[in-house]
């Protein structure tokens, strides 16, 4: 475990050499999603500029709860990012045999390769949203609040780097997944919004099949009221533990099915 | 006569290509449209709840069965105007490889737009029907009467040629501009999100203060999605039709000039560094 931090450490200041080099490169990266993430804070506006509350949740609850979807996004994005590779490029190109190689564990070590600076841009709205939202709410404030947030951050970033690993592992069988890893994350966006404005059927879905709802709606909702912890906080360490433990087998029965694309 | 035929002949081998490339890729294509078309169903449910919250039938001129038909078919409109054929140029300026393009006896732009249109003819006939059917069988469910009308349909798809051609020409300028950004993800990020903003697509152009929406109107970027949009919803006029389709046609002569400029600057340019 050490000797991976150590890694860790090394891989992260040798990317951040690289990143030096190209500094324009990140601003742009980083631009980019603050005006992505800000053009959907701009609808959220025009719509609360005509509507009091959008069923019965008030702006700044939206808000906090969006802005809470983001805290497990960026986690996910600024450390995980390579992963999507996998499933577009590594793969099919044959990078893959270079990872079979070397004396670390193949999953840390795709993971570990990149560090996604881009995902500064979502951090700062991110922080931008939960700043501007907290203060005007009357979040129930107890000496285990930051830590239980902390905690339930790491769960609710295990869902979504859980599934990002089971569907670009899909590549190890058919050689590129990346639209399948495309086709998964975009329903994270269903996170974003208070899920009591979904029907039925999209509510289950988002709950109990692909838990989306636990990384933003669940957690955010028991901080605002401080009602559920056991279902609210728990599902969302026990769908994080279970996708966790879940893609670490698809990866490894993934590696064992693996063939070298490369010639 | 004959050039007509030569020029066609020329090009349709790429269009075949296109039409090949895009079928060895089907899977990968329904796999990324479901992605895609994902945030219309949310956008459906956000706006749902707005017209459920707000107590009244409609939202700044909008129902929800108009919300509906605006979302499904601005992503299909969206869809059907995306551009990236060019991109490539960009990539091809900065390795060179432009070069090969030069001395072959063909337009490269039109290399481009054969290739694509092979794309779209077979993305089109996967997707084009199932989301117009859909749109319509649901407003018949809603509304209890057939809403289709067939005469701003043709209209509508005369509209969406002209914003294909504009989007296309936009992003060969796009392409050309690529060179000098060496992030493309980041540019494209920050190109495709402001684009999609001032076209309409996130929030329709009329829910913005009306000082905003008038500029937006005129710009370049309405033309892409908005007008087709508002034409097959019967939101205009036949004479504000009219009027929009000119505008239309004045930002595709627009951008096809501005694509010629900034090539023969680009060509100028290479031939410096060549040697």
């Amino acid at each position: 475990m050490m000797r991976y931090i150590r890694l860790h450490r090394i891989f992260i200041a040798q990317y951040l050499k690289r990143l030096m080099e190209y500094k324009v490169d990140f601003m742009l990266g980083a631009i980019g999603l603050l005006i992505a993430q800000g053009m959907q804070l701009i609808f959220l506006g025009i719509i609360f500029s005509a509507i009091p509350a959008l069923k019965g949740w008030q702006f700044e609850e939206v808000l906090f709860i969006y802005g809470f979807s983001l805290v497990p996004k960026t986690i996910d994005h600024l450390f995980t990012d390579n992963l999507w590779m996998v499933g577009y490029r590594i793969i099919r190109k044959g990078e893959f045999d270079k990872y079979l190689t070397r004396p670390i564990n193949t999953l840390y070590h795709v993971i570990a390769e990149n560090f996604c600076v881009d995902a500064f841009g979502e951090l700062l709205t991110c922080i931008l949203l939960l700043a501007y939202s907290i203060p005007k709410l009357s979040i129930p404030f107890h000496w285990y609040t930051i830590p239980l947030f902390l905690i339930v951050s790491i769960f609710a970033t295990l869902i979504y780097t859980s599934l990002k690993i089971m569907t670009s592992a899909i590549s190890f069988w058919t050689k590129a997944s990346g639209h399948i890893t495309h086709m998964l994350y975009m329903t994270n966006d269903f996170g974003k919004y208070p899920v009591t404005i979904y029907n039925k059927a999209v509510q289950a879905l988002i709950t109990y099949v692909i838990p989306f709802a636990f990384t933003a709606y669940f957690p955010a909702t028991y901080f605002l009221t401080g009602k559920n912890p056991l279902f609210c906080l728990g599902g969302t360490v026990i769908a994080g533990t279970v996708l966790f433990l879940l893609a670490i087998f698809v990866w490894n029965r993934g590696l064992r099915a693996y063939e070298s694309a490369g010639s | 006569m004959s050039r007509v035929k030569r020029f066609f002949r020329t090009y349709t081998p790429f269009t075949r290509a296109g039409m090949q490339e895009m079928v060895a890729y089907r899977a990968n294509f329904l796999c990324f449209l479901i992605g895609e078309i994902m945030a219309s169903f949310i956008m459906y449910f956000v706006w749902k709840a707005v017209f459920d919250s707000s107590g009244s039938e409609t939202f700044m001129g909008f129902t929800m069965e108009d919300m509906v038909v605006y979302l499904f078919i601005t992503f299909l409109a969206g869809y059907l105007t995306y551009s990236d054929g060019a991109f490539t140029v960009g990539e091809e300026i900065i390795d060179g490889s432009i070069a090969m393009r030069m001395i072959r006896p063909c337009s490269f732009e039109m290399c481009f737009l054969f290739q694509e249109l092979g794309n779209r003819i077979i993305s089109v006939s996967m997707i084009f029907v199932p989301i117009v059917a859909g749109v319509e069988i649901y407003r018949y469910v809603q509304a209890g009467e057939v809403r289709f009308q067939p005469i701003y349909f043709l209209l509508f798809l005369l509209s969406l040629v002209f914003a294909y051609m504009i989007s296309f020409y936009f992003n060969v300028c796009y392409g050309f501009m690529a060179f000098f950004f060496k992030n493309l993800w980041g540019t494209t990020l920050i190109k495709e999100t402001v684009v999609n903003f001032l076209s309409g697509a996130i929030v329709p152009l009329a829910f913005l203060p009306a000082g905003l929406a008038n500029v937006l109107n005129f710009l370049p970027f309405a033309s892409l999605s908005y007008t087709p949009v508002m034409i097959y919803m019967g939101m205009y006029s036949y004479s504000e039709i009219a009027w929009r389709m000119g505008l239309q046609i004045f930002w595709l002569l627009v951008m096809y000039g501005l694509s010629k400029l900034i090539w023969r600057s680009a060509v100028r340019h290479l031939s410096v560094q060549g040697g």
